[in-house]
């Protein structure tokens, strides 16, 4: 049995996953969200799988999807071993439009962390647990989640600033053992917009 | 700022902007970053300068209209961005692309590659104040270019794949200006080795600096040159072979620091490697069709839609519908200058794409940019950024 059929048995059983049918042409199991976080760890420990890197996360909106059935949103994971050459896998974990919350990756893999603030920047999922959740691509002053089915393309937004990092900053060196005590003037600016534009 | 340090001892920080455009970051990203005297103490990033919507845009086209947009991901290499596209729809179609077209996208990738490295290992040393490899580095990029102009009409955003097809054919003299740039290409290297290899200033301004283990390299999910300089031997012409990568005779290339040297080192060596594979190619490179012959996926010719029903038909509807993916979803990497690119897509077996999402392998360098930078020097950040080959426009998408 090659692994990919190995992998979806064994993610099936363990996890409660469901195969994707509609993944024709590589391996991908839905997993159950509250089962997620368990199903990556066993993936990327075990011996048997190794699944080292976690490459992508794709957010996924069916709202035009011709005659699809379950939950509006998804997110596809995909993974790789760079240990054992050509296994991949990918997970895609089912978020309703009521609920929006996915827990995070970001205790596994470093990599989760961007592509983590990407999703939630594109379609508004929201990943519980994750450190500095804010827009990645799109700027701080942008409205709405542009990759959308209900997002129309030829809407124009109006951005005029880049983020004010500094909390983002101080929180690093905070991270590092830092402690501030003293913040200079200009960057204090009196604008409470200004100041909370980056937690937009 | 006035802060306290872990051991308790007042320090006074200076926060500083680098970017968003700045001369040694090439594109637009910004980097926040305070400084204790020279050194980078801590560091946040942010990136999006140029995002121009890629996913959203394609979606509103047929798949054949997306293939223009790969080119504008990794401008450096464009055409390798339209073969790994056409090969993750053509996966989707099971087809089997014909036997010259397969060399001859092996030649455009790994020439591709050739023009990338080099122009990421050029602007490394003109950051650090090095004219003289830039212009030996450009000398071949330049011919290069005049194939690329001759195989497609343009320059910089040029596009060649077509699923289940190219473009065109080569042009005739194709493979003596192939040949003659494979000549420049290695005279260039040996000129650029004996600039770097044994240069005292660039050598004591990259070994040793923004070192990154094995294991965070890959948990960043850094893939390509930058990776293997760490030591892994991963590549995917070698991991999950396409093209027939598997029958040339190369080597796959690895460092063993993973500092800002190794990266720009495996990039030359890779160059190497990719030429022997050019040579390679160009002997197997036999007369025969580059299209497969099916109207409902690649668009007939001119020849065949003038005096053929279905070949009128077919070039009718692929213009007007689109040509028909089988419904489902795939992810398909394929081994770019930069790492794995690779494509998401989700199609509703009408003839727009549904959802295409880009895994570009410059997002996750630069999300590992910060780690990298932070108890360097401000100057040693900028010998580091050029050696991740941040390219904005697969970046920010």
């Amino acid at each position: 049995m090659d692994f990919s059929e190995k992998i979806v048995s064994v993610l099936e059983e363990k996890f409660g996953g469901k195969r994707e049918p509609l993944a024709k042409w590589d391996a991908c199991v839905v997993i159950p969200k509250e089962y997620l976080h368990n199903a990556v760890e066993f993936l990327k420990n075990d011996s048997s799988t190794q699944l080292d890197m976690l490459l992508d996360e794709a957010g996924i909106d069916y709202l035009t999807y011709p005659n699809h059935e379950g939950p509006r949103f998804a997110v596809s994971y995909s993974f790789k071993s760079t240990k054992v050459a050509g296994r991949r896998v990918r997970l895609k974990v089912l978020v309703s439009e009521a609920d929006l919350k996915v827990p995070t990756l970001t205790d596994l893999y470093k990599s989760a962390d961007w592509l983590e603030r990407e999703v939630f920047d594109q379609f508004g999922i929201v990943f519980e647990g994750h450190p500095d959740l804010r827009r990645l691509l799109n700027h701080v002053e942008f409205v709405g989640n542009p990759l959308r089915k209900d997002y129309p393309a030829q809407k124009r937004q109006w951005l005029s600033t880049s983020d004010y990092l500094m909390p983002e900053l101080e929180k690093r060196l905070e991270s590092k053992g830092y402690k501030v005590i003293e913040r200079s003037e200009e960057i204090n600016p009196v604008d409470e917009e200004y100041l909370e534009g980056s937690r937009k | 700022m006035i802060v306290l340090d872990p051991n308790g001892e007042k320090l006074s920080l200076m926060s500083l902007n680098v970017g968003p455009t700045h001369p040694a970051t090439h594109h637009c990203v910004r980097l926040l970053t305070a400084l204790d005297g020279e050194t980078i103490v801590a560091g946040v990033s942010e990136i999006g300068f140029m995002h121009r919507g890629f996913e959203k845009m394609v979606e509103r086209g047929t798949w054949q209209q997306v293939i223009p947009y790969t080119d504008r991901l990794n401008y450096c290499s464009a055409m390798m961005n339209n073969i790994a596209f056409c090969r993750a729809v053509e996966n989707m179609f099971g087809i089997e692309i014909p036997e010259r077209n397969k060399v001859l996208r092996v030649i455009v990738n790994e020439l591709s590659r050739i023009n990338d490295h080099f122009i990421c290992v050029a602007a490394a040393f003109q950051d650090l104040g090095g004219t003289t490899p830039f212009m030996y580095a450009f000398n071949p990029r330049e011919e290069i270019m005049l194939i690329w102009e001759k195989l497609t009409g343009a320059r910089l955003t040029n596009s060649f794949a077509r699923i289940g097809g190219l473009y065109r054919d080569s042009y005739s003299g194709f493979e003596g200006d192939v040949l003659a740039a494979c000549n420049s290409v290695e005279k260039a290297l040996k000129d650029l080795h004996a600039c770097l290899d044994r240069n005292r200033i660039f050598l004591d301004r990259t070994v040793g600096v923004a070192k990154i283990s094995k294991e965070d390299a890959i948990s960043y999910g850094w893939t390509g040159p930058v990776l293997r300089a760490t030591g892994v031997e991963s590549d995917l012409r070698k991991d999950e072979p396409y093209y027939d990568y598997e029958t040339y005779d190369w080597d796959v290339v690895v460092g063993t620091q993973g500092d800002a040297n190794d990266r720009l080192q495996v990039r030359l060596a890779e160059i190497e490697e990719s030429v022997k594979i050019v040579r390679q190619a160009l002997k197997r490179l036999a007369p025969g069709p580059v299209d497969i012959i099916d109207p409902r996926i690649r668009v007939p010719s001119h020849k065949m839609a003038y005096q053929d029903m279905e070949g009128l038909i077919g070039r009718f509807k692929s213009v007007y519908e689109g040509i028909r993916v089988p419904e489902g979803e795939y992810y398909c990497g394929s081994e770019c200058a930069n790492g794995e690119l690779g494509f998401t897509i989700i199609a509703d077996g009408s003839g727009h794409p549904y959802r295409i999402k880009v895994r570009s392998p410059s997002l996750a360098h630069v999300s590992a940019f910060n780690y990298l930078v932070e108890g360097l020097t401000l100057a040693d950040s900028m010998a580091t950024l050029p050696g991740l080959n941040m390219i904005a426009g697969e970046l920010d998408r």
